[in-house]
């Protein structure tokens, strides 16, 4: 069998994973931008490692010294998921470590929730759902739970969602945004239905779309259309809008890279 | 139908393996016999969006792409091709859609190799359409749907009959984005493995009482979700170090369809292929460096060393400088096989086969494992486990571990760190399972009931 030397691999391939890879490691990392609290450190620690326990053992030790259960939310748990957000936008922890630390904050706020008759203001609503005909839906997921780390509320309408009930929903509760995600051409034609169908209701909101085969130069082709190509971009998306608007040409601006 | 274990390898080495040639030949179609000594292109293509509106405009969009696709071969003097129609899922849930479309392609096809001899056929892989809108149903009125389309589309001229099989996905969707390697194997090994033998025993009734060919399946729901979250080198969703663990497991569920009555081609996406053509020796179809218009990937190269058949996997019909896209694949990958035969003619097969694995063998570690030295080592593992589907999946896993630390060790395997205590947490992992299936399976029905609301039990039989 044909095999190189060592040192002639890298005239044929180049691992620059290996190559740019940080020095510092994840652990290293979260310690700098976890905060100085120590009662609130716990809680990020606890988020970061994906430990749901130690999630509700840190928030009963900051109820305990009298802390508002609700702003426990916003002064503890996503201030303590941001940490893993913002590794995971510098490439220092991988999508797994996400989701384990999106679950463990949930089930905080579930228990924060749980000991308060208030009801919390979250940042807004998106709609999350998989084209009409279509059942793939683990790219949805991962945008949902990501979008909930981020301090959203999520409507997940779940998959193979017929274009009317999308619509319908929409305008029942005005989100900030609608996604779609589809992995084939032929249930991505959905998304212009659900398009036109909103534009005709008058809805003006941003309808952020990506998944398989969904690619930039489709989504432009309808009016509401903003091309997600990682499901990362979705809370960025709604991120934006909060802060500068829904207006459609300015998010392609920002966004769109092709 | 009865499920036959592997339990011994089709080859005596990895060395024997080579593209174009199968241990066991599968005749089939217009003239072709796959895995006989000369490798073939399979073009597979998708409709454009609209064409879905109606039963008409989709029979006419494939009529187009196969009449395309066919002058070209003729154009460029290709001597053989095989079409593959992935079901969208109106041909499947309307299995006459199905039925009609490869009556009209394989008119087609009977017309060109009338008049031009071209070697050809066609294989229609149905859509895997047993889910409600929430759930996976497996058993029940899909399934019976699903085996119409099966038989419709059979008896109306589809030679090869394949599919993408979903059992055990929504536990391994749950799984993979939690680093949960103990329900990445129950999902693929356990779960995707019985179900696999519940939908291929039945496809290969219906292909022996039609005359065709059960072809194979492909882990495309589960492994090829790791390799796309996986991504590419820098990328930073999944370690590439736990897909190749996750396709390792996949070439123990991908064996079951030739368990249970399927002889090949196995499909294209099917990654884990060359472990499974190791074992089985049934001819297989691969995909890399001409699937491009549909993903990428980090092993262009490597999966073609083995292949009998070569793919592009997908590509929408539409119009590009060369002509039809369905026309400008085929041609590419007609002239991939013509490299590929003209080696094989002039015995110069194993120094292409080795140039083809070795430009990608250090890329990547999913490619280290695939190399067809070290696939050959996956598919001994699950063969010596054969009989028992949890521990040949635990047994693929564990050896790709090894396999990946003896890489590491020699210097020419580089993997980051990241990759390195992923690899190292998903060998902890692994040595904590248990070694009985019958307490893998108990633990795992217990936890993941509790966990994912729409894992229902009923649709598998353990």
């Amino acid at each position: 069998m044909l095999d190189f030397k060592k040192e002639d691999i890298a005239t044929i391939l180049v691992r620059y994973n290996v190559a740019m890879e940080k020095t510092m490691t994840p652990d290293e990392a979260a310690e700098q931008l976890y905060p100085k609290d120590k009662l609130l450190k716990a809680v990020a620690v606890a988020i970061y490692d994906g430990e749901e326990d130690d999630v509700i053992d840190a928030l009963d030790a900051l109820l305990d010294a009298g802390k508002d259960p609700l702003k426990l939310i916003d002064e503890a748990l996503l201030p303590g998921m941001a940490v893993v957000s913002a590794l995971y936008d510098e490439g220092i922890i991988f999508l797994p470590n996400v989701m384990m630390s999106a679950d463990a904050m949930l089930e905080g706020i579930d228990y924060c929730k749980s000991k308060t008759k208030e009801i919390p203001q979250s940042k807004g609503t998106v709609i999350c759902h998989v084209a009409e005909g279509d059942v793939h839906d683990i790219g949805k997921n991962i945008v949902a739970a990501l979008l909930r780390a981020d301090g959203f509320d999520v409507i997940d309408l779940g998959r193979d969602v017929p274009v009317d009930e999308v619509v319908s929903k929409a305008a029942e509760v005005k989100p900030v945004m609608v996604t779609g995600t589809a992995l084939m051409t032929t249930t991505m034609y959905a998304f212009k239905e659900v398009n036109d169908k909103m534009v005709e209701k008058g809805l003006n909101i941003p309808f952020a779309c990506g998944g398989g085969a969904v690619n930039q130069e489709f989504v432009e082709s309808y009016s509401l259309g903003v091309y997600g190509e990682e499901a990362a971009e979705a809370a960025k998306f709604a991120n934006y809008i909060l802060k500068n608007g829904a207006n459609i040409d300015n998010l392609r601006d920002e966004f769109h890279f092709h | 139908m009865t499920v036959n274990r592997y339990t011994k390898m089709a080859y005596a080495n990895a060395d024997e393996m080579v593209f174009g040639r199968a241990k066991f030949p599968v005749k089939g179609g217009l003239g072709l016999e796959i895995g006989a000594g000369y490798a073939i292109p399979e073009l597979n293509y998708a409709p454009r969006p609209q064409a879905g509106v109606s039963k008409d405009a989709l029979v006419k969009e494939y009529e187009r792409i196969t009449k395309d696709a066919m002058a070209r071969i003729v154009q460029i003097g290709a001597p053989a091709v095989v079409l593959e129609t992935e079901h969208v899922q109106q041909m499947s849930n309307n299995p006459s859609w199905g039925a009609e479309i490869a009556h009209v392609q394989k008119s087609i096809l009977e017309e060109y190799h009338e008049e031009y001899g071209v070697k050809c056929g066609l294989r229609h892989t149905i859509g895997d359409i047993r889910e409600d809108r929430d759930y996976l149903a497996l058993r029940g009125s899909k399934n019976d749907v699903m085996l119409d389309a099966f038989e419709q589309c059979a008896s109306q001229g589809a030679d090869f009959l394949s599919i993408e099989s979903m059992g055990g996905k929504e536990v391994f969707d749950y799984a993979i984005v939690r680093d949960d390697i103990a329900g990445v194997l129950f999902g693929i090994g356990v779960l995707g493995t019985s179900d696999m033998e519940f939908v291929w025993q039945n496809i290969a009734s219906i292909a022996k009482k039609t005359g065709r060919v059960a072809a194979g399946d492909t882990d495309c729901a589960q492994a090829n979700t790791a390799m796309f979250i996986a991504g590419g080198l820098l990328d930073k969703n999944l370690a590439h170090t736990t897909a190749i663990v996750a396709r390792c497991i996949a070439a123990a569920r991908s064996l079951a369809a030739y368990e249970s009555g399927a002889t090949g081609p196995g499909k294209d996406c099917g990654y884990e292929n060359t472990i499974v053509k190791a074992i089985s020796g049934v001819p297989i179809t691969q995909e890399g460096k001409t699937s491009t218009c549909a993903h990428s990937d980090v092993m262009g190269n490597l999966t073609m060393q083995c292949c009998d058949m070569w793919s592009n996997e997908s590509v929408e019909y539409h119009g590009e400088f060369g002509g039809t896209t369905v026309q400008v694949w085929v041609e590419s990958l007609a002239y991939d096989c013509s490299l590929m035969n003209t080696a094989l003619k002039t015995g110069n097969e194993k120094v292409l086969r080795d140039l083809l694995m070795l430009s990608d063998r250090y890329r990547d570690p999913q490619g280290y494992v695939l190399a067809y030295d070290n696939a050959y080592r996956v598919g001994e593992a699950i063969a010596k486990n054969g009989n028992d589907t949890y521990l040949r999946s635990k047994a693929a896993a564990e050896t790709c571990c090894t396999i990946l630390d003896e890489g590491v060790k020699s210097g020419k395997l580089s993997l980051t760190k990241f990759e390195l205590n992923a690899l190292a947490a998903v060998q902890k992992d692994l040595a904590a399972l248990p070694t009985e299936k019958s307490k893998f399976v108990e633990n795992c029905m217990t936890k993941y009931k509790a966990e994912i609301p729409v894992f229902k039990t009923e649709n598998y039989v353990l």
